[in-house]
């Protein structure tokens, strides 16, 4: 994992040095003249580059809004700082000058030690590079506090946390034709040994117990579907199980998304990533409760076998469904996880996925949407949402939208028809469905009565992009790893 | 409206009888008597029916004897769980199945108490309503011929008693529905403030604006959504006041309405399909015109204001053009990005003038402002935002109460910065389609000057595809009940108004040492979902919660821009 951290005592080095600076705290000693001069204003949460002050690069860093953001900014400046002598052309090409920096948190108690770990670690992680000359990277950040042991526990807390996000992200950046539904499934068994058990259901275990949502998704792609359950032991008794939407790439089926950004859809798995991420988090953590996550893992590809608009499926839970469009796959996977997660006599359900346009509509890039049936749980994932930056809203589910899947030939659909221009008669407000909401009511039918469950939409969360504001402070583009955070502070919070 | 007497039990004569009844009701004392005066038709039908008394369950036994024409019999569902909505639902259920009998009784009884057979009247009386006024070639018996019913119940004193107020929320309902329906070739801005003008013989106070009087006031926003359009803009002021105080001791509280009698989207124009659902674009101020006429035909002890911004949006050579920069009432400027999103336009000079003109102690505006808002909640909910935590509790209680359910929605800056302009104070859209109800929420806070606020996106809710127990396919009239229940539980009667509280502003994204969560949690939990109540959000300890105001409000900017002026 990089950046590698150390804790230490010593100021002593050559690397630049990055310092946060909290609005009304003075610059460090030898560092006010120049930051005067140069009119700097931790308030304005900038970062400010010294050379000449000490005897190494020095980087003023405004903290107006957390420690956390702080060690965000502090690895951005350090990333993209220039070598003096560094041919001009675009950053990636740029020799790394500096692999190495260290970090001033003298002052600051364990826990914001942490957070300003936590926040360098979320800027400087390295996403996947294929090519042949990868940006430049931070190998290694130093900690300086004044009392290495002290930090020790909260900054190894955080690593735990930055591997698992790390992971999450990785895995939702993958493009599809390297993370195909088996490289996933190996991936995964991979986590085996942090202390997970691994197990890949394959085709023939999905098709002996009729797991016809999943296998239907998965039927039009030459790689076929899986479904990855690990379990984290914990300290025994019923495991919180985490449910996952992991299509590896969705063009949409048959009913096939146009040509335009759909190569973020190798992104479509971001909610089953997250949740291994948040299982692995526990693991690394040694947390007492125990976990389970059920990953459904398939591509939705067109093909001679792709599943159709009207057919029907019977899911493993028994109930039959009737397709209407089959770019609304994700549900269906998932209520085939979800039934499966069921048979684990759980604690609690919580899936997670980049599921409906909708909910952007909705919420936008702010907020992820939670549906659910369970307010202590509901509440639970606010609380904790809030405290680690990962924000969400709750949403209804009203008896329409559950009355509005009916369908004349099986127990419900998955979703209504786009409105048909060519069909008159829906007038304007019929024009907008709230598919968010009805992708809910359809979940709900298949979590077994009386656990409680929530459904969370990250649709507009998963991906930070260039130019569009989401999160609490910004991250290169690529997949943000929403959702690890949340849920390892959910069970802290609310099952250990 | 249907004519109500309400009386105590006795064999109708003539005509059709209702039995609403429970699910314990069967084989009980009530359900006797009828059927030994009717001969032991009514045990006979029931059984064959397999009546359960199930909630909406109803069947008709023709010709049961004593005279009679139809017996139907209604369900009301579960004793335990017989509400007023239900006793209302089962008035409405029955005007539905009686289309076309001239006479009905219903026999209240099982619903018990005086109130009950009042909301059950009410029920009926809201059922009812049909706007058919631009039928020519509608045939008598295609026509319903209910003219009225007669409620039985043990105290019909006690029940007319309850009756007026209800009475005067329905015409209240009735007007809104008139005024939705209309076709906007009828229902001009004129038009609509000819019509607003009657609720004087209410004794409300009703101030029109015309034209130059806006201008005078330099409302550049509200206009420059009017200034394509043949149909020149009004500004309707209303006042009630029931309250013992002179007005100029009394600090009202107000709501304010979008009143778009008709919406093309302008130069940035809507697509073809659908666009007949534009006439009720002022739902809005419908809403608020119903309100008003309801207030005062109760004469509630509450001093109330009531404002409506009357515009068509229309494209031609004299429209707002994309790009333009409006200067508002408010001294803020403007650059409109998308004529489409013209209702935030009214609302920002209209909110601005109410707070500074009245000072009330909050505005709640209702508009049919967003598609976003369905894409969110559907049909079901209305999408709520307001920088007051109390405001907006007290607005979903209200309508919890009354079944017409508001869901609270999220603000906060990172939205707010989605609407920055790069040559104005702001954008009138903002974030492409993401989030496009809460950007207009943000864009509307702007104009708000600190009020306590609350905004009611009401598209999604307030114009029906297929009838409900006590709504007829069509305009719904949504809010008026709603507003009237708040008005009625909370600012009636009394002098203290309830304290403000400021909406939490959105913690520091990340705090890193595990921040009380400033979640706020919404309630709005249909029937469907029974859900445990939640704790209120913790108030934001020390630091002094700021709620979101708009931008300082210039009184008398130096010089201001002025907006193109067509000749009126």
């Amino acid at each position: 994992m990089l950046p590698r951290f150390r804790l230490t005592a010593d100021p002593r080095g050559r690397h630049p040095i990055a310092v946060p600076v909290r609005p009304g705290q003075p610059p460090p000693e030898g560092c006010r003249a120049a930051a005067d001069a140069a009119g700097f204003d931790p308030a304005a949460g900038t970062a400010l580059r010294l050379d000449g002050v000490l005897r190494r690069p020095v980087w003023l860093v405004g903290a107006p809004d957390g420690l956390e953001a702080a060690g965000a900014r502090a690895a951005a400046a350090l990333l993209e700082e220039d070598a003096p002598d560094a041919p001009p052309g675009p950053a990636a090409r740029r020799p790394a000058r500096h692999r190495r920096a260290m970090l001033d948190a003298r002052g600051l108690l364990p826990a914001e030690v942490a957070a300003l770990a936590m926040g360098a670690g979320m800027r400087a992680h390295p996403l996947p590079f294929l090519g042949a000359r990868p940006p430049p990277a931070l190998h290694r950040l130093d900690l300086l506090v004044d009392d290495p042991d002290a930090a020790a526990p909260a900054l190894r807390r955080t690593e735990a946390l930055l591997r698992a996000t790390g992971l999450a992200r990785d895995l939702a950046a993958e493009p599809a034709n390297r993370l195909t539904p088996a490289e996933f499934a190996r991936r995964l068994t991979a986590l085996e040994r942090p202390g997970l058990s691994v197990t890949i259901h394959g085709r023939a275990w999905l098709e002996r117990r009729g797991y016809g949502g999943l296998l239907a998704v998965g039927r039009g792609s030459a790689h076929p579907p899986a479904l990855a359950v690990l379990r984290w032991a914990g300290a025994g008794g019923a495991p919180v199980a985490f449910v996952g939407k992991g299509i590896t790439f969705d063009t949409g089926g048959i009913s096939i998304k146009p040509a335009a950004g759909m190569e973020a859809m190798k992104g479509d798995m971001a909610g089953a990533a997250a949740c291994a991420g948040a299982v692995l988090a526990l693991a690394l953590r040694g947390s007492p409760c125990a976990a389970v996550a059920v990953l459904a893992i398939a591509e939705n590809a067109t093909g001679a076998e792709s599943y159709r608009p009207g057919d029907v499926l019977r899911t493993a839970s028994g109930l039959t469904v009737e397709v209407v469009d089959t770019d609304a796959e994700g549900r269906l996977v998932l209520a085939d996880a979800l039934h499966h997660a069921g048979t684990l006599a759980p604690r609690a359900v919580i899936d997670l996925a980049t599921l409906t346009g909708a909910i952007v509509r909705a919420l936008g890039h702010q907020r992820a949407g939670l549906f659910g049936n369970d307010a202590v749980l509901r509440d639970a994932l606010m609380a904790a949402g809030d405290a680690v930056g990962e924000p969400l809203w709750p949403m209804p589910i009203g008896a329409a939208h559950r009355s509005d899947l009916a369908s004349d030939i099986a127990d419900l659909r998955h979703c209504l028809p786009p409105p048909d221009p060519n069909r008159g008669g829906t007038g304007w407000a019929g024009k907008f469905l709230p598919d968010a909401a009805h992708a809910a009511a359809f979940l709900r039918d298949f979590v077994p009565p009386g656990t409680p469950w929530a459904h969370l939409d990250i649709a507009g969360m998963d991906v930070r992009e260039e130019g569009v504001e989401s999160g609490p402070y910004p991250l290169p583009p690529g997949p943000s790893g929403y959702g690890v955070r949340l849920l390892d502070r959910l069970v802290e919070g609310r099952f250990e | 409206m249907l004519d109500i007497a309400f009386a105590k039990p006795s064999l109708p004569e003539s005509g059709a009888l209702v039995l609403p009844l429970a699910e314990e009701d069967l084989g009980g004392l009530l359900l006797a008597e009828w059927d030994r005066l009717l001969g032991g038709h009514v045990a006979r039908g029931l059984a064959a029916a397999e009546f359960k008394g199930r909630k909406g369950q109803t069947v008709s036994l023709y010709a049961p004897g004593g005279g009679l024409s139809r017996l139907l019999l209604v369900g009301l569902g579960k004793r335990e769980a017989l509400d007023a909505a239900g006793a209302e639902a089962a008035g409405g259920a029955a005007v539905a199945a009686l289309g076309k009998e001239g006479v009905a009784s219903i026999d209240a009884r099982a619903l018990g108490s005086g109130a009950a057979a009042a909301d059950l009247a009410l029920g009926a009386a809201l059922r009812s309503w049909r706007f058919d006024r631009y039928r020519t070639k509608e045939k008598p018996e295609d026509k319903p011929r209910l003219t009225g019913i007669k409620i039985l119940c043990d105290d019909p004193a006690a029940a007319r008693a309850g009756w007026p107020a209800r009475k005067a929320v329905a015409e209240g309902v009735f007007l809104t529905r008139e005024l939705v329906s209309e076709p906007a070739n009828i229902l001009s801005p004129p038009e609509f403030a000819d019509r607003l003008r009657k609720l004087e013989k209410l004794g409300v106070e009703v101030e029109v604006l015309g034209q130059k009087d806006l201008e005078k006031l330099g409302f550049g926003s509200m206009l420059c959504v009017s200034q394509g359009s043949a149909q020149p803009p009004r500004m309707v002021v209303m006042r009630w006041n029931g309250t013992d105080q002179k007005k100029r001791d009394s600090q009202p509280i107000a709501f304010i309405g979008k009143g778009v009698t008709f919406d093309t989207g302008g130069i940035s124009i809507k697509p073809a399909g659908g666009m007949e659902d534009m006439k009720w674009d002022m739902a809005g101020a419908g809403v608020v015109s119903g309100l008003m006429a309801a207030l005062a035909g109760r004469r509630a002890k509450a001093d109330v204001v009531g404002i409506v911004g009357l515009v068509e949006n229309m494209p031609s050579g004299t429209a707002t053009r994309p790009g333009d920069v409006v200067t508002s009432y408010s001294g803020q400027t403007i650059e409109v990005i998308n004529t489409d999103a013209e209702g935030r336009l009214v609302l920002a000079d209209v909110l601005a003038y109410c707070k500074k003109r009245f000072d009330p102690a909050f505005m709640i505006d209702l508009a049919t402002l967003t598609g976003a808002i369905i894409v969110a909640l559907g049909n079901e909910h209305a999408g709520l935002f307001s920088n007051d935590d109390g405001l907006a509790r007290r607005i979903e209680e209200a309508g919890r109460a009354v079944g017409e359910h508001a869901w609270r929605m999220p603000m906060g800056e990172a939205y707010d910065r989605q609407i920055r302009s790069d040559i104005a104070d702001m954008k009138n859209v903002g974030g492409g389609r993401a989030g496009g109800s809460i950007t207009a929420a943000q864009f509307i806070a702007r104009f708000v000057d600190g009020c306590p606020w609350a905004h009611l996106d009401i598209a999604g809710v307030a114009w029906s595809g297929k009838d409900g127990p006590t709504v007829p396919k069509g305009a719904t009239a949504w809010g008026v009940r709603l507003l009237d229940r708040l008005v009625a539980d909370h600012h009636e009667g009394r002098i203290a108004l309830p304290a403000p509280e400021p909406a939490v502003t959105e913690a520091a994204a990340v705090s890193g040492a595990g921040s009380a969560s400033a979640a706020l949690l919404s309630e709005g939990t249909p029937a469907s979902e029974p859900l445990a109540p939640s704790p209120d959000a913790p108030a934001a300890p020390a630091a002094a919660p700021a709620p979101e105001t708009a931008a300082a409000v210039p009184t008398s900017p130096a010089r201001r821009p002025s907006t193109r002026r067509p000749r009126r």
